[in-house]
């Protein structure tokens, strides 16, 4: 005969510390919790409206600087650090976690328009209007020292002169050559007064140039022709360009997929691109209702920042047509720069009004120390927030946001106009014999030719 | 040596026979004397090409030239072809030479056309025949010729006063020509005319005249020979625009090749349900073997800790073998063993304490722990009555709690509970309800009694025990009060029920004949308690202690009750003369005739006086004392358990009785209960028979009660339960109600009010026809939508196509995005993902989000890394989690971190 009695063994249920939770047994059985759905949907409710709740996306701004701030760039080797340059010609390293300037690189004559660290950290590279680049000692010991001293200010380890302006600057990945651009694009070495590389496709200014992190001989570049141009440095040659409707304004290059780059465009949108077809986008994001100025990808390469003239800065998902959130505040004017922190973690813009301005990533983030209950509790709702999002009331709440009335208006009025323009497509197709008004999609719209 | 330079030159001479004019001419010109400059012009007007060729201009005007000239490497390849020739041609000039190639050539032939065969189709014509004419020219005429060439053209230059080497060129091409005119087409090979029209160049030949002495040589020659093999014709240089195009498109196409490593890492990872980001940290210290190492003693004690463990002869030892490390360690043998021995001794103890306390545990009979129970507590009263400290202190104690329960009134339902059952109803509870209530109101009362005992008896001793004296006292009392019951009973058995189930004629037959039979028990038994009370009256001192010895709890059941009222009164009245109880007769009638049966049976075993007091008591005052009991068995059959406190201690007896009833319990018979059963046994002779008897006749009863009445059908009884309900009209009333909420009535068209009322214009034209066309439109409308419906052809069913709003909300409108259909979109809905539906060691991953970072982890670009595509991705995540746990040996992952 089978006797079926309750065991409870010791070991299960004795604790290692008087302050640990007492171990509950569940029964998992289905059939006991029929209501367990329409719990998780009432909780993923409820946590959509606590993030609505707790989003205080905005940490901080820094601010220094005497004119509009118009490149940043971040240190590889140090999350706390950011330069940033201005366009009066000024260059400063910000500690983030203090927000206050750490020191100062004096010396350009015009306005800042690129600024790069090596892969290492040690050196600063920076250019702009006054037809030099810089190269700034900038390791962290150096530094630290001057940080502690009185004297703030660094001296330039060396200064190149060209003959034009200088719109850009990046670094290539893990080696010693950087890339400015201007009236053609130059690759330099450290350890050289000359560029050992000269590029010129093309009679138009080039405005901005991007190292590819992954694939490091590839760097993209836009000029004011409203091309996108792609070089490889091991074929020592430009090897395509894409012509759009409009100029792109920055270029970022996915960090986990070197295949793919982001064209932050005049017109509003990004575009993310296939560098191997370049006929076509990948995907279009929309909804900024001005220019793009300035474009960089989260390190883990899932999502990537936006830095508008409209005064917003959004963040939108690698794959999706239209933002996941969008930050402003009422004194931030046009955004030149933004950058996302190395860790992924936050978001730093630079805009007109001459402030640095430090957001968070996710808007409803806790921020530090995490237990590993509440981890487990935030992870638990960010599921189940997934899991429901596409229901109405969920979706609704998770995609509400307080916009400024410009902006709104402005949104709206684009809308008006886009819509107003597929009607008149539609009608135009209809009205005509079929099969002889063919309509593009948007992610061939804008593409005006591809070059060879 | 030079017999192998000229070998050299023979082959040469004889493969590239044809060229030899040219070579000639430029000979000549090189070295002749420069003409005067009228006679220059003149020939330039006679061969226009001569002055330019030898300026070696790239604009010749010849066919060959034009080709030769589309790049600068052409050149060189022409003058390379000729470069052999040029030994030959310095041959020609050497008479010795010549005649030594002749010595030579049968050889050397043999082979050169084995060679040439070898070598290549397109030539080895040409050359062969080259040969074979060269080799017939050779042969026939070998200085003559050459003499009588040379007199010719001095005669020519003579007559005309032009340069010999314009006549030499003309003359070699016009006997080639008329000699074998269609083996020499004209080619870069073959650049006869060139010659002719005094287009001499600077060959390759020329530049490696010089060479020959050098030890290169041969290679070089026999480079440029394979070059010459396979020399093809070249296009000319794109437009530098157009090259570049050409350029950047090849390299655009390697690019992308290369860029093209990265597809399967980028699909891998887009597919991943996690990225991880926190690997691979190093966090400086991390095993505890580093930790340790680092650590140097500060405090006095460290310190000693620290020189007895760096202790040089014990480091030794241990790094030795550890044998030493024994030998150091000495313990005497007496001692060891002596520990040994109080080790042993003490598990052993611990080995049977544990094995006892095992088969205690093991053991289910509640009436054994009881007993255990019980045991202890006479353990507990014998200290008591021992000590006479414990005594006070357990008086105190007992005093203390009485007077709580006085003050309190504790248990006399005045707690929230019980006033809160008592509200609702005791009738309305279930029976463990019931008990709990029963309970307590026992324990009240035994609290209080205990004060009553206290002062009847001024013993100073537990107020459980009673005298003897009492008891007797008592027993006489319980059985007039039998008497007094069971007359009651007999007298009152007249009513029978008007309705109901015992209402039916064939059950009120049998309440009858068993009625005539209680009646015949209640008198036999009335008998007996006269007797036996007269008995007790006789023997008042005689009877205590027979009645200690079999006294105890005795417990009747068999008893079945139909629960026509509340079924089982609770009746919890431990103490023994109290009339507070009442009983319901009526109520557990046919129980009352069943134990007086088996009161009858067992009658004449229990003879006991005592006993029979029991009987009598079952009869009137059902008591339970075991809630639990009633809750195990509940329904009809329902036991009556008496218990009885017959003696000064809480002996029980009748263990054989509770077997009778409950078979469940196993019945674990005390010392006083076996002796019960002996005494019974001599008494009586078929003790056991008695036993089973019982059972019997209670299975019989029961049984039979059940027999006799017979269930109605089951329509029947749903006929009589629904009586006078309508449901099928009601539900069709219903479904219409719905149908026209969901599909309403057309409104009828009226008379517009007012309108012509005066005229009767309405009333004569009736309704305008559009008013009334809309109306059969609207019905119209209205029974095709009901015809729609999805319960217009079900009958019994009703379907309501009303949207609910507030399901909507549960809804999307539309099939979201990477879903491909509505199916796959509520699975991924379907299980649920909290903590309270899946254990613990499941929610970490059903719940891990889409990308895990470690905030202030910097995350470095990828890095790239060999795929294995037909990997499946739980490899890899093992493989990581693998990688993950040795850290250091940096196992292969995709990204890279740094603190």
């Amino acid at each position: 005969m089978k006797v079926k009695v309750i065991s409870r063994s010791v070991d299960d249920f004795t604790r290692e510390r008087s302050q640990d939770l007492q171990r509950v047994f569940r029964n998992y059985d289905p059939s006991l919790r029929t209501q367990e759905k329409a719990v998780e949907y009432v909780r993923a409710l409820n946590a959509v409206k606590l993030d609505k709740i707790f989003a205080r996306p905005f940490i901080g701004a820094m601010d220094g600087h005497i004119d509009g701030v118009s490149c940043m760039a971040k240190n590889p080797t140090q999350l706390k650090w950011i330069f940033s340059g201005a366009m009066d010609g000024d260059i400063r390293l910000w500690d983030i976690a203090s927000r206050r300037t750490v020191c100062q690189f004096p010396g350009h004559q015009g306005a800042i328009r690129g600024l790069t660290v090596s892969t290492d950290g040690r050196m600063l590279v920076s250019c702009g209007t006054d037809c030099t680049v810089r190269l700034w000692n900038a390791s962290a010991d150096n530094l630290m020292e001057l940080s502690n001293s009185t004297k703030n200010s660094v001296e330039p380890a060396s200064v190149h002169v060209g003959k034009n302006a200088y719109l850009a600057v990046d670094h290539q990945w893990d080696s010693e050559l950087f890339a400015t651009a201007g009236a053609q694009v130059d690759i330099w070495n450290h350890n050289r007064s000359e560029p050992i590389n000269s590029f010129q496709w093309g009679s138009d200014s080039v405005i901005s140039v991007r190292f590819n992190p992954g694939e490091p001989n590839l760097l993209a570049t836009s000029a004011n022709d409203r091309s996108i141009m792609l070089y490889d440095l091991r074929m020592v040659s430009p090897v395509r360009k894409m012509i759009m409707m409009t100029k792109t304004n920055s270029i970022a290059w996915n960090p986990m997929e070197p295949i793919n780059f982001t064209a932050a465009n005049e017109d509003g949108n990004c575009y993310s691109y296939d560098a191997r077809k370049l006929d076509e986008a990948k995907c279009v994001h929309r909804d900024h209702v001005s220019a793009v100025m300035d474009i960089d990808y989260s390190p883990t390469g899932r999502e990537f920042v936006t830095g508008s003239y409209d005064r917003t800065v959004r963040l939108f998902y690698y794959n999706s047509g239209h933002s996941r959130e969008i930050y402003h505040t009422k004194r931030m004017q046009r955004v030149f720069c933004v950058k996302f922190s190395g860790d992924g973690s936050y978001v730093i813009s630079g805009s007109d009004d001459t402030n640095l301005r430090l957001w968070k990533a996710k808007a409803s983030e806790q921020l530090g120390v995490v237990l590993p209950r509440e981890r487990k509790k935030h992870e638990y709702h960010a599921a189940i927030k997934k899991r429901y999002m596409h229901l109405p009331e969920v979706k609704r709440i998770e995609r509400h946001r307080h916009l400024p009335k410009p902006i709104y208006k402005a949104a709206a009025l684009m809308r008006a106009m886009s819509d107003a323009k597929k009607r008149k497509e539609e009608r135009r197709k209809a009205h005509s014999a079929p099969g002889s008004v063919t309509t593009q999609p948007l992610r061939r719209r804008r593409i005006i030719k591809e070059v060879e | 040596m030079p017999e192998t330079k000229r070998k050299h030159r023979d082959e040469t001479n004889h493969r590239r026979g044809h060229s030899k004019p040219n070579r000639n001419s430029r000979k000549k010109k090189k070295t002749g004397p420069r003409l005067p400059s009228s006679l220059q012009k003149e020939l330039d007007r006679l061969n226009p090409t001569a002055p330019i060729d030898s300026d070696q201009d790239i604009d010749s005007a010849d066919g060959d030239g034009a080709e030769r000239e589309l790049l600068p490497q052409d050149f060189y390849e022409y003058e390379e072809q000729q470069a052999e020739e040029e030994s030959k041609k310095n041959k020609r000039y050497d008479p010795g030479s010549v005649d030594q190639i002749q010595y030579d050539l049968p050889i050397e032939r043999s082979d050169e056309s084995e060679d040439e065969i070898i070598q290549s189709d397109d030539d080895n014509d040409d050359d062969d025949d080259d040969d074979g004419m060269r080799m017939t020219g050779d042969a026939a005429d070998d200085d003559s010729s050459e003499e009588g060439d040379g007199r010719h053209t001095r005669m020519l230059q003579g007559i005309t006063g032009m340069p010999s080497e314009a006549f030499e060129g003309k003359k070699k091409r016009k006997m080639k020509d008329d000699g074998i005119p269609e083996l020499y087409p004209e080619s870069e090979y073959n650049p006869s005319r060139d010659v002719v029209d005094g287009d001499g160049q600077i060959s390759i030949d020329d530049l490696l005249n010089p060479l020959q002495d050098n030890p290169g040589f041969g290679k070089l020659r026999k480079r440029i020979q394979q070059i010459e093999n396979n020399s093809k014709a070249i296009h000319a240089p794109l437009r530098t625009a157009d090259q570049a195009k050409v350029e950047r498109k090849a390299a655009y196409e390697i690019s992308k090749k290369e860029v093209t490593k990265w597809q399967q890492i980028i699909q891998r990872n887009r597919e991943a349900p996690t990225l991880l980001f926190d690997e691979n940290i190093d966090l400086g210290f991390s095993t505890v073997g580093a930790i340790a190492s680092e650590f140097e003693p500060r405090t006095e004690f460290e310190r000693k800790m620290a020189a007895l463990v760096s202790d040089d002869k014990v480091m030794e030892a241990y790094k030795k073998d550890g044998s030493r490390l024994l030998e150091m360690n000495t313990v005497s043998v007496e001692e060891e063993k002596d520990r040994q021995s109080r080790i042993a001794k003490m598990r052993s103890l611990l080995f049977r304490h544990e094995l006892k306390a095992k088969r205690i545990k093991k053991i289910k009979s509640k009436t054994y722990h009881r007993l255990l129970k019980k045991d202890r507590l006479k353990t507990e009263y014998s200290k008591i009555q021992m000590d006479p400290e414990v005594a006070k202190e357990f008086a105190m104690k007992q005093e203390r709690l009485r007077a709580e329960e006085r003050m309190t009134l504790r248990h006399k339902n005045q707690n929230r509970w019980a006033k809160r059952i008592l509200t609702r109803g005791l009738n309305s509870q279930d029976e463990g309800t019931r008990a709990a209530i029963a309970e307590q109101l026992q324990r009240h009362s035994e609290l209080t009694r205990k004060m009553h005992s206290m002062k009847d008896s001024s013993s100073s001793s537990d107020g459980d025990d009673e005298d003897a004296g009492s008891d007797q006292d008592m027993g006489s009392k319980v059985l007039g009060k039998a008497i007094e019951k069971t007359m009651k009973v007999i007298q009152d058995d007249d009513e029978t029920p008007k309705s109901g189930l015992l209402s039916l004629p064939f059950m009120r037959r049998g309440l009858e004949k068993n009625k005539a039979a209680a009646i015949e028990e209640a008198n036999l038994a009335l008998q007996e308690y006269k007797d036996s009370k007269k008995k007790l009256e006789n023997s008042v001192g005689s009877e205590g202690p027979e009645a200690t010895s079999i006294s105890g709890r005795r417990v009747f059941g068999a008893s079945k009750t139909q629960i026509s009222d509340a079924g089982n009164k609770v009746k919890s009245d431990y103490n023994y003369g109290s009339s507070d109880s009442e009983d319901d007769l009526r109520a557990s009638k046919n129980g009352n005739i069943e134990t007086q049966r088996s009161n009858i049976l067992q009658k004449d075993v229990n003879t006991d006086p005592v006993l029979i007091q029991e009987d009598t008591d079952n009869h009137q005052e059902s008591v339970f004392k075991d809630f639990n009991e009633i809750v195990k068995n509940p329904g009809p059959k329902t036991t009556y358990e008496v218990s009885l406190f017959v003696s000064d201690t809480w002996k029980k007896a009748g263990n054989r009785d509770e077997k009778g009833t409950n078979v469940k319990k196993s019945a674990m018979p005390s010392g006083s209960v076996r002796q019960d059963r002996k005494d019974t046994e001599k008494e009586v002779e078929e003790d056991s028979d008695t036993d089973s008897e019982g059972q019997m006749v209670d299975r019989i009863l029961t049984s039979g009660s059940k027999l006799s009445y017979e269930l109605p059908s089951q329509e029947e009884l749903i006929r009589q339960a629904f009586a006078g309900d309508d449901l099928e009209d009601e539900f069709e009333k219903d479904k219409m109600e719905i149908l026209n909420a969901e599909n309403p009535e057309p409104e009828k068209p009226v008379l517009l009010p007012g309108w012509g009322q005066w005229t009767h214009v309405q009333k004569k034209k009736g309704l305008p026809s559009w008013m009334l066309k809309e109306h059969e439109n609207a019905w119209k409308k209205r029974e095709e939508a009901i015809k729609k419906r999805k319960d217009a052809q079900l009958k019994n069913v009703i379907i309501s196509e009303k949207l609910d709003k507030k399901a909507e909300k549960l809804h999307t409108k539309a099939l979201p995005f990477p879903f491909t259909s509505k199916e796959a979109f509520e699975q991924s809905m379907r299980v649920p993902i909290g903590p309270e539906s899946n254990p613990a060691t499941a929610i970490g991953a059903l719940n891990r989000p889409e990308v895990v970072k470690r905030p202030g982890v910097i995350i470095k670009p990828i890095q790239f890394e060999e795929v294995n595509p037909h990997e499946k991705p739980e490899e890899r995540r093992g493989d990581k989690h693998r990688s993950k746990k040795n850290k250091g040996s940096g196992g292969r992952s995709m990204k890279k971190t740094s603190a």
